[in-house]
C-alpha cells in the first residue's frame, strides 16, 4: 500500500481538522524536536532523530495527578484525570516506537500477572490514544548504534504503523498492531494499493566489539559493581540528567506539591538518577555519593535490571545520551569494555 | 609550534618529577572522534592529550570542590584557555582555590568551535563560539607554564556574531517582544541542570533549586518554575560569570545563555567597572558595595 | 485588558527599623492611604533575595515594592547598600527579561516619614495601575 506525499498531508490536515494533536518532527531553535504541528507545513523532513524523544508526549515531563485544598476543617482531595486527546505520531524512528514497550514495562510492572498490582493509568489512558506511525530511516547518523542492540532503522516493534520512503517520495504503508490496521482501514480513501521502489536504507554499522548478552552476563557478576571501569569511565561526568531526560526509555519521576495559599497541587515530574540528591535519604546517608556510582546505576538500569527483570530492552540505540552530553561520555565505550 | 607535543612533554615532566598526580586536559573519544576531559596519571599516557579547536570544555569545573573524588587523585595540573584560567581567578577570589594548588597549563588560543559537531577542520565565522568573537585573554591571564608561543590578542572573526550586538539589540526592543522572546525559551528549559552542573563557579553545596522547606524554586518545568530558576541562576552568577560559555554549550534545548549572562556582565562592568577573572584579589562586585552606588531608581 | 473594578495587588517588602516604622507612624497618625498593599516585614533590606519578588509575581502580585532604611541609617550598619547593589543589577535582568518595570519599586522611607509613606504608596498604586494586571506572569501557572 502507499500513500502519496499529497495524501499524506490531506490525512494529516484532516486529523488536525478533527482537533486531533499530530506530534512531528519541527524545527524549534535551530533543533529538531517533536512538537505538536498546526499544520502539515511544520513538519521538518531533513532529520535524523530529534533532539527529545517522544516520551514526553505518553510521560509529560510534569504533570498534575491530584488537586487539594485545605478547608476550615479538613482537607479536600481531587483527583485528576488527564486531559486525553487523540495524539498522532507521525515521523518516529523505529528506535523511539521500540521504547514505548520499555515505559509500559515498569508503568505497569507486574500487574499482567498479578492485577491487584498498580498501573500508572496516567502513562496507560495517554498510551491509549496514541498512534505511533514510524518512517523507516534512511541511514544513521555516527551515534546511532540501534543495530547493535537487536533494531534496525526499519524495525516495526512498537509502531503502529511504519512507512517506508519510496524513490518517488512517496510511502509504503505497514499496518503493525491492530490500532494501526483500523487506522489504514478508517483512512483507507487516500491509500492507494500501488507498488512503488522503496528508496535503499543504509543500516548503521554493527559495532563488532560490543555483544549484549556478554555485558548482561558480567553484569550478572556482583564483582563487576566495584570494578574500577566505572570511576574510569565515568570521572568526567557532572551528572547534568541531559542524557536521562532526552533518552526514551528513563522513566523515573518525582512527586512533589506545589501549593500557593490553601490550595495545591501534587505533581509527578520527570527525575533522574544522574541527580545528586536522587538517592538521599532523609538520614543523610546517600548509597550513591559520587557520581560514577550514579552513573553506573543508569549503566546497570539500561543493561542489567530491564534484561533481567522485563522482556523489552533498556537502551534501543538511539545515541541521543552521546550526542547531548557535555563532556562526550560515550555509552558504546562502557558497552565495549564490558563486552570483554 | 607544535602546541600538543609541548603540552604532552609538560604533562610527562610533571607526572615524572611527581609536581602533580594528575593532569586534566583533552583527550579524543574511542567513537565519533569527540573530545572529551581525560584525567592522566601515569607519564606513559601522556600522549592522550590532545589540543585542538574542538578542546571546549572548561576543566576547571573539576578542581572546584563539587568534586571530591577528583580532589582525593592528589595534586592537579589543568590545562587551561585564556577564558578557562579566568575562572581560576574567580575561584581564588572567593576562597575555593589557593594559587598553589593547581599547576596551570596555560594554552595560547585562537578561538574554540560553539559545539563539537559543527567542527569541520577549521574555526570559521560560523561556528566560532561566540565567546571568542569578543575575547580578550587569547593568551591566559594567569598560568604557571604557558604551551607553545603567544597568539596575537583581537577578534579574527569579522562578521561572526556579536553577542553585545545581540544584546543591544535586545534591549532595543519593546518589553513585550522581550517578554515574549525569553518566555518562548524558557518554557522550552527541561529542568536538568546541566547549566549547573557544567558551570565552575555554581558550586553551591545545596542549590537553591534543590531547597523544598520552603521550596523556593517548583521544581516543574512550567513555566513559572523555568522562569525563577534561570532568573535566579543568572542573577547569582552576576559580577561572578566569566562567559566560558559552558552552561549554553551544555543546555540541550539551545537556551541563549549567555545573552543573560553576559547583559548583566554588561551591567556590572557599567555600574561597579568590574570585570570578573582579570585578577584573584579583592572581592565580587555582589558582596561588597560603594557609598557611591547609584540610586537614580531609588525614590 | 484591565478588568472592571480591578484594582492592583501590591507586595511591599520592607525593613523592621524604618520603613516598617514609618508605615506603623502612618498608621497611628490616621494619615490616609490605599489598602492594596500587602505589607511583609524583614529584619533589613539585606535579608531581601530577588526570589522574594520572583515569588510574590508568582503568587498574583501585580507590583511589588521594596523598601527600608535611608542610607547610613540601616540597623545593621550596610545592609541597605548591599541590598542597592542587588536592585541595580536586579532591577536589569527583570528589564531585560521584559518585565515592565513600572512594577517593581524601590524607596527609603524612615521612621518618621509617615508622609513620604503615604505618598510613596498612593504613586506606586497608581503606577502599577497604569501597567495593568500582570496576566503575562500568571500565565506561566500550570
Ligand atoms: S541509553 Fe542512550 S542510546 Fe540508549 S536509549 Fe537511552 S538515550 Fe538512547
Ligand atoms: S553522562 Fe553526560 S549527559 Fe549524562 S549526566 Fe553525565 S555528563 Fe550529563
Ligand atoms: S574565549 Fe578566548 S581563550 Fe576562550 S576559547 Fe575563545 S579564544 Fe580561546
Ligand atoms: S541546561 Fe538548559 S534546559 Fe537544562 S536546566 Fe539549564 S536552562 Fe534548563
Ligand atoms: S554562567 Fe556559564 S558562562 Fe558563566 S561561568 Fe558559568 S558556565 Fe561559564
Amino acid at each position: 500500500m502507499i500513500i502519496k506525499r499529497n495524501d499524506l498531508k490531506r490525512l494529516v490536515e484532516d486529523l488536525i481538522g478533527q482537533g486531533k494533536r499530530v506530534i512531528a518532527p519541527i524545527m524549534r531553535m535551530g533543533l529538531v524536536e517533536y512538537g505538536e504541528i498546526g499544520s502539515f507545513d511544520d513538519i521538518t523532513w531533513d532529520y535524523i532523530n530529534p533532539r527529545n524523544s517522544f516520551k514526553e508526549f505518553l510521560f509529560p515531563q510534569t504533570e498534575a495527578i491530584a488537586r487539594y485544598r485545605i478547608g476550615k476543617k479538613d482537607v479536600e482531595l481531587e483527583g485528576v484525570i488527564p486531559e486525553l486527546r487523540e495524539t498522532i505520531v507521525l515521523g518516529s524512528r523505529p528506535c523511539d516506537a521500540a521504547s514505548t514497550a520499555s515505559l509500559r514495562s515498569v508503568f505497569t510492572w507486574g500487574a499482567e500477572e498479578d492485577p491487584s498490582r498498580f498501573r500508572d493509568d496516567f502513562y496507560l489512558m495517554r498510551e491509549g490514544v496514541t498512534t505511533v506511525m514510524t518512517i523507516a530511516c534512511l541511514k544513521g547518523d555516527e551515534d546511532c548504534f540501534c543495530t547493535t542492540v537487536g533494531l534496525t532503522p526499519e524495525s516495526p516493534e512498537g509502531s503502529d504503523i511504519l512507512l517506508k520512503e519510496t524513490v518517488r517520495g512517496n510511502f509504503a504503508v505497514t499496518p503493525v498492531t491492530e490500532r494501526g490496521k483500523a487506522f489504514v482501514e478508517e483512512w483507507r480513501d487516500y491509500i492507494t494499493d500501488e507498488r512503488e521502489d522503496l528508496k535503499e536504507i543504509e543500516y548503521p554499522e554493527v559495532l563488532e566489539g560490543i555483544d549484549t548478552g556478554k555485558i548482561g552476563a558480567r553484569l550478572s557478576d556482583v564483582d563487576v559493581f566495584d570494578d574500577p571501569v566505572w570511576q574510569e569511565v565515568a570521572r568526567k561526568c557532572i551528572g547534568c540528567g541531559a542524557c536521562t531526560f532526552s533518552c526514551p526509555t528513563c522513566h523515573c519521576f518525582d512527586i512533589v506539591d506545589e501549593a500557593t495559599g490553601y490550595e495545591g497541587e501534587r505533581r509527578k515530574n520527570w527525575d533522574a538518577c544522574q541527580f545528586e540528591y536522587f538517592t538521599l535519604h532523609a538520614s543523610g546517608h546517600n548509597p550513591r555519593d559520587t557520581q560514577f556510582k550514579r552513573w553506573r546505576n543508569r549503566f546497570l538500569c539500561k543493561f542489567h535490571i530491564y534484561p533481567t527483570k522485563f522482556t523489552s530492552t533498556g537502551c534501543v540505540g538511539c545515541g541521543r545520551c552521546i550526542r547531548v552530553c557535555p563532556v562526550a561520555l560515550d555509552i558504546r565505550e562502557v558497552m565495549e569494555w564490558l563486552s570483554r | 609550534m607544535d602546541r600538543e607535543k609541548k603540552l604532552r612533554e609538560k604533562a610527562r615532566e610533571l607526572l615524572e618529577s611527581k609536581e602533580v598526580d594528575l593532569v586534566i586536559g583533552y583527550g579524543w573519544t574511542r567513537y565519533g572522534k569527540r573530545v572529551a576531559p581525560v584525567f592522566i596519571t601515569r607519564p606513559e599516557d601522556v600522549d592522550r592529550l590532545i589540543w585542538n579547536p574542538m578542546c571546549v570544555n572548561n576543566l576547571t569545573l573539576y578542581i572546584t570542590r563539587k568534586y571530591p573524588d577528583v580532589k582525593a587523585m592528589g595534586r592537579p595540573a589543568v590545562v587551561v584557555k585564556g577564558c578557562d584560567a579566568k575562572t581560576v581567578n574567580v575561584l581564588i577570589q572567593e576562597g575555593q582555590l589557593k594559587r598553589e594548588d593547581v599547576v596551570l597549563l596555560g594554552i595560547p588560543c585562537e578561538g574554540v568551535v560553539y559545539r563539537q559537531e559543527l567542527y569541520d577542520g577549521e574555526v570559521t565565522k560560523e561556528n566560532v563560539s561566540p565567546k571568542c568573537v569578543v575575547c580578550d585573554v587569547k593568551n591566559p591571564p594567569l598560568y604557571d607554564h604557558l604551551i607553545g608561543e603567544k597568539v596575537e590578542e583581537g577578534s579574527g572573526f569579522e562578521g561572526a556574531r556579536n553577542i553585545y550586538q545581540e544584546i543591544e539589540e535586545l534591549d532595543k526592543k519593546p518589553e513585550g517582544e522581550r517578554w515574549a522572546f525569553w518566555m518562548e525559551h524558557f518554557e522550552r528549559c527541561i529542568r536538568c541542570y546541566a547549566c549547573r552542573q557544567i558551570c565552575p563557579l555554581c558550586y553551591c553545596e545545596r542549590c537553591i533549586a534543590e531547597k523544598n522547606m520552603p521550596q523556593w524554586i517548583d521544581t516543574s518545568a512550567h513555566g513559572r518554575g523555568n522562569v525563577a530558576w534561570n532568573l535566579k541562576r543568572a542573577m547569582d552568577l552576576a559580577g561572578r560569570c566569566v562567559f566560558c560559555g559552558e552552561c549554553e554549550r551544555a543546555c540541550p534545548v539551545n537556551i541563549p545563555l549567555n545573552l543573560i549572562n553576559q547583559k548583566l556582565s554588561m551591567v556590572v562592568e557599567e555600574s561597579f567597572n568590574h570585570r570578573p577573572g582579570y585578577e584573584s584579589e579583592g572581592h565580587p562586585p555582589l558582596i561588597v558595595y560603594s557609598l557611591e552606588d547609584r540610586e537614580d531608581f531609588i525614590r | 485588558m484591565e478588568e472592571k473594578g480591578w484594582e492592583p495587588r501590591i507586595v511591599a517588602f520592607v525593613c523592621n527599623w524604618c520603613t516598617y516604622a514609618g508605615a506603623d507612624l502612618a498608621g497611628t497618625s490616621r494619615l490616609e492611604y490605599r489598602p492594596e498593599v500587602r505589607i511583609i516585614k524583614l529584619p533589613c533590606t539585606g535579608r531581601i533575595d530577588p526570589l522574594f519578588i520572583i515569588k510574590a509575581f508568582e503568587k498574583g502580585a501585580d507590583g511589588v515594592l521594596v523598601s527600608g532604611c535611608h542610607p547610613g541609617d540601616c540597623h545593621y550598619t550596610s545592609g541597605n547598600y548591599h541590598a542597592r547593589r542587588r536592585w541595580i543589577v536586579f532591577r536589569e535582568l527583570l528589564k531585560f527579561a521584559g518585565i515592565d518595570l513600572r512594577r517593581v519599586h524601590f524607596s527609603w522611607v524612615s521612621a518618621s516619614e509617615a508622609l513620604k509613606w503615604r505618598d510613596l504608596i498612593n504613586e506606586v498604586i497608581e503606577t502599577v495601575r497604569s501597567a495593568g494586571p500582570f496576566e503575562a506572569y500568571r500565565r506561566l501557572n500550570p
